[in-house]
């Protein structure tokens, strides 16, 4: 059974069908891609799997069970956990708070934690805090606002807070995005690594290189709709996925 | 020194000065700082709220409802003090949870929009009510504040009462944002989807926020009708709302204190205008000139003036690129 599945997934808004008929499977270990031309519909998807978006149509079904329409923190506490597009983190908390913060299921919290503890954060939780930053390379980076990291580390910052929440399955919106081509590769690896840990990731990037080298099956969406679904070498040679990128004018040419 | 040590130092200087006061000033300055003890507690109160991005302008609503509801138990029925006021927190409390339970829901304006609905419709609740609360009469003759069965019968004592429980208030408060629930409401307010994301049910930690600054403006309610002894519909209107909004944005939003030197420098001040129509001219004069100046609130005038008080010899330094 795929830990991912969804069956005829859709979302209009209004009469603009921004995902179709997506029938989208993800086994458990796997590193799989999305990817697919601006406006093809790789954000909602990612937005309909997480939650924020509720779909007009279809199912997901994750770990066996139907979470179709639920909220944004229910499905986060079923381990499906995703990162956003752009840097969205607490600016202007410190790195290790941020991280801090993605542990807030595995904390201990509430109202009478919060009158009557002595400290703010048990020890414990903050070693682990730290220790995610340690493997995401942000160690020695925990006690600088977030707003102060280069763009780069502010990246892999919004992966740390994701790890922090302990995901069974992780959704990465543009991981390597505006990243040279170092810091791309360094990112790539560190994907790599958190999938050997455990973890199943989907991911959605536009820079080709880092997807076709990182993930072992790629998904490809245009207009909503997948066009075409296999190994990096199958997708990038069909003549559908390469018209849909370039254009139909390219093999006439 | 060092900065926590400074901190220390200077909050002790205040306290001692808050206590010596009756020993030193007459009943006036007495009856005005307990006010003004008041007006913190309001605008600290709705703190956490404002935390979590939610613009509450009707705050002074559940003051109202905490004041009549304490007034009218140690009136009718003779509840204690601690009891009625107590009584008037919870209520206050509750009946934020049953509006903010929906409305918290609505994003941005929206919120403010029922915030600014509900105030009004307490303050007319409390007007046509009359068998109850006497209406535009007046609610007067409640009985004074009593600790343990002991009537606190002087000003002085009741200044005393104010600060004790201000003290008590500001505390927990403090306590709050300082803790892991402090923290989730600030990244509430700063990223509400991140927040979301990383599992945070963002409408419950909201409505805890809202209710909590509900609860304790039931306190500062309780105290008020206690130490005035007569209530009147319209000074708990949408005035009085907007007020508590302009302490927390003159004094500062980005630390503790803001709200509380808000309140204090504002109350003060505008204590010859108190009640004239002059006082909501004076509010906003410092509104706008707050916004100009010190976008960040009247908390960041030391670091602002240490900050010139610095680069000033430099200027007469010769400039390297001239």
């Amino acid at each position: 059974m795929p830990l991912l599945d969804t069956r005829n997934l859709t979302k209009h808004f209004g009469g603009l069908a921004a995902v179709s008929h997506v029938d989208l499977t993800v086994d458990e270990g796997e590193i799989v891609g999305l990817i697919g031309p601006n406006g093809a519909g790789k954000t909602t998807c990612f937005n309909l799997l997480s939650g924020f978006l509720r779909p007009t149509a279809g199912t997901i079904v994750f770990g066996g069970e139907d979470i179709t329409g639920l909220r944004p923190h229910r499905i986060v506490g079923r381990g499906l956990v995703r990162t956003f597009q752009l840097t969205t983190l607490f600016q202007d908390m410190m790195a290790l708070e941020n991280v801090l913060l993605g542990m807030h299921l595995h904390s201990r919290r509430g109202l009478p934690h919060a009158l009557f503890s002595r400290r703010r954060f048990p020890p414990d939780e903050v070693a682990r805090g730290r220790e995610v930053l340690e493997f995401t390379g942000l160690g020695s980076h925990a006690d600088q606002l977030a707003r102060n990291l280069p763009h780069g580390h502010q990246r892999v910052l919004g992966i740390a807070m994701a790890l922090a929440a302990r995901p069974r399955f992780l959704l990465l919106d543009e991981p390597v995005t505006g990243m040279n081509l170092e810091e791309s590769g360094r990112v790539m690896a560190l994907v790599k690594t958190i999938r050997d840990r455990g973890t199943t990731i989907l991911l959605v990037e536009h820079n080709m290189r880092a997807v076709m080298g990182t993930c072992e099956r790629i998904v490809v969406l245009n207009f909503g709709q997948k066009l075409s679904e296999g190994t990096p070498a199958e997708v990038s040679t069909n003549p559908r996925v390469i018209e849909a990128y370039l254009g139909a004018g390219v093999e006439r040419a | 020194m060092p900065r926590s040590a400074r901190t220390a130092a200077g909050l002790i200087v205040v306290l001692a000065l808050l206590l010596s006061l009756p020993l030193v000033g007459g009943d006036y300055y007495v009856y005005i700082f307990a006010l003004v003890f008041i007006n913190v507690i309001l605008s600290a109160s709705l703190r956490p709220s404002l935390t979590c991005g939610q613009l509450n302008i009707g705050h002074s609503a559940f003051m109202c409802i905490g004041a009549y509801t304490s007034a009218l138990l140690a009136k009718n029925l003779g509840v204690p003090f601690e009891v009625s006021l107590l009584c008037g927190a919870v209520l206050a409390a509750a009946i934020g949870l049953a509006i903010g339970y929906p409305s918290l829901r609505l994003r941005g304006v929206y919120f403010a929009m029922v915030t600014v609905a509900f105030v009004e419709a307490i303050r007319l609740i409390a007007s046509i009510w009359v068998p109850l609360t006497r209406g535009n009469a007046g609610l007067s003759g409640v009985p004074k504040p009593s600790v343990l069965g002991m009537t606190l019968g002087t000003k002085t004592s009741q200044y005393y009462l104010a600060l004790f429980l201000m003290l008590v208030v500001l505390g927990i408060l403090y306590k709050l944002e300082q803790s892991r629930l402090g923290l989730v409401w600030k990244s509430i307010g700063m990223a509400d989807n991140l927040a979301q994301s990383l599992g945070v049910n963002i409408a419950n930690y909201k409505l805890l926020a809202f209710s909590l600054g509900c609860f304790f403006a039931g306190v500062a309610g309780a105290l008020y009708a206690h130490f005035i002894r007569f209530l009147f519909p319209p000074e708990f209107g949408f005035l009085l709302a907007t007020n508590i909004l302009i302490y927390n944005f003159v004094g500062g939003r980005g630390h503790f204190a803001g709200p509380i030197v808000g309140a204090a420098f504002l109350s003060l001040l505008s204590e010859p205008f108190r009640g004239s129509p002059y006082e909501t001219i004076f509010y906003s004069i410092v509104m706008l000139l707050t916004i100009l100046f010190l976008p960040g609130g009247l908390i960041t005038l030391p670091g602002k003036l240490a900050g010139l008080w610095r680069s000033a010899p430099s200027t007469y330094a010769p400039a390297g690129h001239a």
